[in-house]
């Protein structure tokens, strides 16, 4: 065990592949360990000659590492699939990303496709209003409910400063014309728990501790399938969403494997494991999980990207003089 | 009367090899941390994003909540170790149970029964006119870092009250003094080398703690230098994460070098006694002792028990929310957390790793801090800084450091990366941890071994370093529970095959597996008492009393 020190000079040097696609892909995900993992257990198959290692962690780990690689050298990761198309914007802007477009492209949403080539969504992850089925008698069904002061004290939200998803969905508010800032004002009034991430936001809300909460719809499903006391409404008044995309890195070792992990991803089968992890797929022939609308049936909003873009860091500020 | 170190050669090398771990575990990834952090310049920036109210949060809910912590620890140590309270040693477990349950962990658990529609104020709310305390915010912070932070900190001072021998009580008993006044006047003072030490080492590693201001003060606006961190890495849209990050993890460490420097303002006046000749006399409670016991356990299971018990039924149900009745109650959780892929292999990684750096951090740890305390060096206040420093960096920061120095390296994405990060990290657990010790014990003991023709190192080694070492074993156990528990700086440096328990933990409540990460915790927590009980019983049995 003392030999730890002298130890620290064993490299481990990461294994060369060959250019067919066969051999090591890397991908870094912000999906959960056991969505990840049964997905690639899916591609394995279909692809025996490609072993994929997964770098898993949150959003902001996922750039912390990301750019402390750039500050030593190259990506360790040929694959990045996670969070929003406005971090995706940013790491195309810097020219980390290679253009590609999947085979399956027509069978795409084309809202969720990156009209550059060099990014595509691969679930579409809606933030919604969940709530606790045994204290709430009378759900809000629209964003604008949740500024009524009937709700005082009730609400949980995730922190923009910490989750991707509500940084993301605090600009689309305050840039719609029936929201804006003084829907937010309205809402901050109703003093709202600010929870970390959407995780707790869905445990506060199962558990009751904050009975009605913004959240992303899988997480409710999920915990509705387990037992809890939970439901959710899709907002009337519009859905913002967000599509965890896949790109992949100019960096990477292996750009064959990375592009058929990319096809499969939003391929038929791909996108039907998707669904089986209670997600809204990308594409229309693959049904929805159950309990969940049909895509026709919502109304998503898609606001112009690169104003989003562009107003996030604003919106998130005011966000924070606000609700805090 | 200190042995000089000049021109003697088995000193000058143990000296410069020392110079030599902190220089390539702790200096190369700072230097690495600063060199970024000054690569740009975003002063304006980070006054803008509150920077100011930011350090005034972190520095005042650390200072108070090791004030706190420290206050606790030497009450818990006279009561524990110095009356005849009954169930003292189970007690003692209960105490020191918070130190075993990670803090994010920890803070969901006390949200829930104190957040603003929480079990407890809901309770007092139907009852009484509104809810009793509202836990976010501010005072929350403080709250919950004082709960996790006095067992660290009771740990180093009762093993310094073991040391002060009862024959001056007895003395000032004999005198006339009652019980009481013979413990504050006689005793007290003589705790207070190791009052301070805990209270550095707390304040210091609470400046850098992550999951608590991030569960409990973010919801009420109360940002600290720590979770302002966390902004920037996650946002998308900051041009140069790492600079700023950086140049906030200097912030830190500028804050640590005035505690450390402190420390060692009010800590060198300690008097130096000789070691214990008798076992110390407990004090005797009499007719109080049964309410007083009462009382003590009333309190210790308020703040332990009931954390625990909210672990152990989120354990037992599958799912939150779900009411608490027979019927309901399911191992499934348990059976799924340990049953999950990575789990096994976390708990691997994590007893090697906690093993690991529990033994180096206990040599290096302790011949650090006997070369520190025992001899006389120009060179001794920056080892002693150095080695402190680090407890003051955020995981994230230090993660940082050793992600860059292992892509130089070639450790990225091995386990010795993530053990180079701890042995940083914890240190200074040890070298805290046996300080307290080495400056109470009189420079009289070297002398006699020196006049009978001992060399300066071979008195340092007969009589210091071996009078430290329980001292750096209880330093060592304390490394390897936090280690075990230990999240941010895994999360940025484990690879497919080198994750921690931790990392378990956070990657199941992540997937909203609340059930399965408190079933994980509460497995974690109840193998640390195990472990602590055993510790302690072959203490005990060393201890005469």
């Amino acid at each position: 065990m003392t030999a730890g020190l002298s130890a620290c000079s064993e490299p481990a040097e990461p294994e060369a592949s060959s250019s067919g696609g066969d051999g090591t892909l890397t991908v870094y995900t912000s999906e959960p360990q056991a969505k990840i993992d049964a997905l690639n257990a899916e591609f394995t198959a279909a692809n025996p000659g490609i072993e994929v290692q997964v770098y898993r962690a949150g959003t902001g780990d996922l750039n912390a590492r990301i750019a402390s690689e750039r500050e030593t050298g190259k990506i360790g990761a040929d694959v990045l699939l996670a969070a929003d198309a406005p971090t995706f914007e940013g790491y195309k802007d810097e020219n980390l990303l290679v253009q590609y477009t999947p085979t399956d492209v027509e069978a795409l949403n084309a809202d969720i496709v990156d009209p550059d080539g060099y990014y595509v969504g691969t679930r579409i992850i809606p933030t919604v209003i969940a709530y606790n089925t045994g204290a709430v008698t009378e759900p809000p069904t629209s964003w604008q409910d949740l500024a009524d002061p009937k709700y005082k004290g009730q609400i949980t939200l995730p922190n923009p400063d910490v989750s991707g998803a509500a940084a993301y969905n605090t600009a689309v508010w305050l840039g719609e014309e029936s929201l804006g800032q003084p829907w937010l004002e309205g809402l901050a009034a109703n003093e709202p728990v600010v929870a970390e991430s959407n995780g707790p936001v869905g445990q506060s809300v199962a558990a009751g501790t904050q009975p009605i909460g913004i959240v992303v719809d899988y997480l409710v499903r999920e915990l509705a399938e387990k037992g809890s006391p939970i439901a959710l409404e899709y907002p009337t008044d519009g859905v913002p969403y967000i599509s965890q995309p896949a790109g992949i890195f100019a960096d990477g070792a292996n750009q064959e494997a990375a592009k058929k992990y990319v096809d499969f991803l939003v391929s038929k089968r791909g996108q039907e494991v998707a669904v089986e992890q209670q997600y809204l797929p990308v594409r229309d022939d693959v049904g929805t999980p159950e309990g969940a609308p049909a895509l026709a049936d919502l109304n998503l909003l898609n606001p112009d990207l690169a104003q989003i873009t562009a107003s996030q860091p604003e919106a998130v500020k005011r966000f924070n003089e606000l609700v805090g | 009367m200190y042995c000089r170190s000049h021109g003697v050669t088995s000193l000058s090398l143990t000296r410069a090899a020392l110079w030599l771990v902190v220089t390539a575990m702790i200096l190369v990834p700072i230097a690495a941390v600063v060199s970024i952090g000054l690569g740009g310049n975003h002063v304006a920036e980070l006054l803008d994003a509150g920077i100011v109210d930011a350090a005034i949060n972190s520095l005042v809910s650390a200072g108070l909540s090791a004030l706190f912590a420290v206050v606790i620890a030497v009450a818990m140590a006279l009561i524990l170790d110095r009356t005849d309270l009954p169930g003292r040693s189970v007690l003692r477990l209960v105490l020191l149970s918070p130190l075993l349950i990670p803090p994010f962990v920890g803070a969901i658990a006390w949200t829930g029964l104190l957040g603003p529609s929480g079990t407890i104020n809901k309770f007092w709310a139907s009852h009484f006119s509104g809810p009793l305390w509202n836990i976010y915010g501010g005072d929350g912070v403080v709250f919950l870092l004082t709960v996790h932070s006095y067992p660290l900190a009771y740990l180093i001072i009762a093993a310094a009250l073991r040391r002060i021998p009862s024959d001056l009580e007895e003395a000032a008993r004999i005198s006339g003094a009652r019980p009481m006044r013979a413990l504050t006047d006689v005793t007290l003072p003589l705790l207070r080398t190791a009052a301070v030490a805990s209270f550095t080492l707390v304040a210091v590693s609470n400046l850098a703690d992550f999951g608590i201001p991030a569960l409990v003060g973010l919801p009420d606006r109360y940002v600290t230098l720590s979770t302002m961190i966390y902004r920037f890495i996650q946002s998308g849209t900051v041009a140069k994460p790492l600079e700023v990050v950086s140049a906030i993890g200097i912030v830190l460490l500028l804050l640590a070098v005035v505690a450390v420097a402190l420390d060692r303002l009010l800590g060198r006046r300690g008097a130096a006694v000789d070691g214990p000749s008798t076992p110390a006399q407990r004090l005797a409670l009499g007719r109080n002792r049964i309410p007083a016991g009462a009382v003590v356990w009333m309190l210790a299971l308020a703040v332990t028990a009931l954390p625990i018990l909210s672990l152990a039924s989120q354990a037992l149900l599958p799912a939150p929310g779900v009411p608490f009745t027979w019927a309901n109650l399911t191992m499934d959780s348990i059976v799924g957390a340990v049953t999950a892929p990575g789990t096994v292999v976390g708990i691997r990684n994590s007893i090697f790793l906690a093993v690991g750096a529990a033994v180096i951090c206990g040599v290096v740890g302790l011949a650090l801090g006997v070369v520190v305390t025992r001899t006389r060096s120009r060179d001794n206040v920056g080892l002693d800084l150095v080695a402190m420093l680090p407890q003051a960096i955020p995981g994230l920061v230090i993660a940082v450091g050793w992600l860059i120095v292992g892509r130089y390296t070639g450790l990225f994405d091995t386990r010795w990366v993530i053990l180079c990060a701890y042995v940083m990290a914890f240190l200074a657990i040890v070298v805290q941890a046996v300080r307290a010790p080495l400056q109470a014990t009189p420079p009289a003991l070297e002398e006699v071994a020196r006049s009978s023709g001992a060399s300066p190192m071979r008195a340092l080694y007969d009589v210091s370093w071996k009078l430290a070492i329980p001292a750096a074993v209880t330093g060592g156990v304390l490394v390897a529970l936090t280690a075990v528990r230990e999240l941010t700086m895994s999360v940025l440096l484990v690879a497919p095959g080198t994750q921690t328990l931790g990392v378990s933990i956070f990657n199941l409540q992540q997937a909203g597996d609340y059930n399965a990460a408190a079933a994980l915790s509460l497995l974690v927590a109840l193998a640390g008492i195990a472990g602590l009980g055993l510790v302690a019983g072959v203490t005990d049995r060393k201890k005469t009393s």
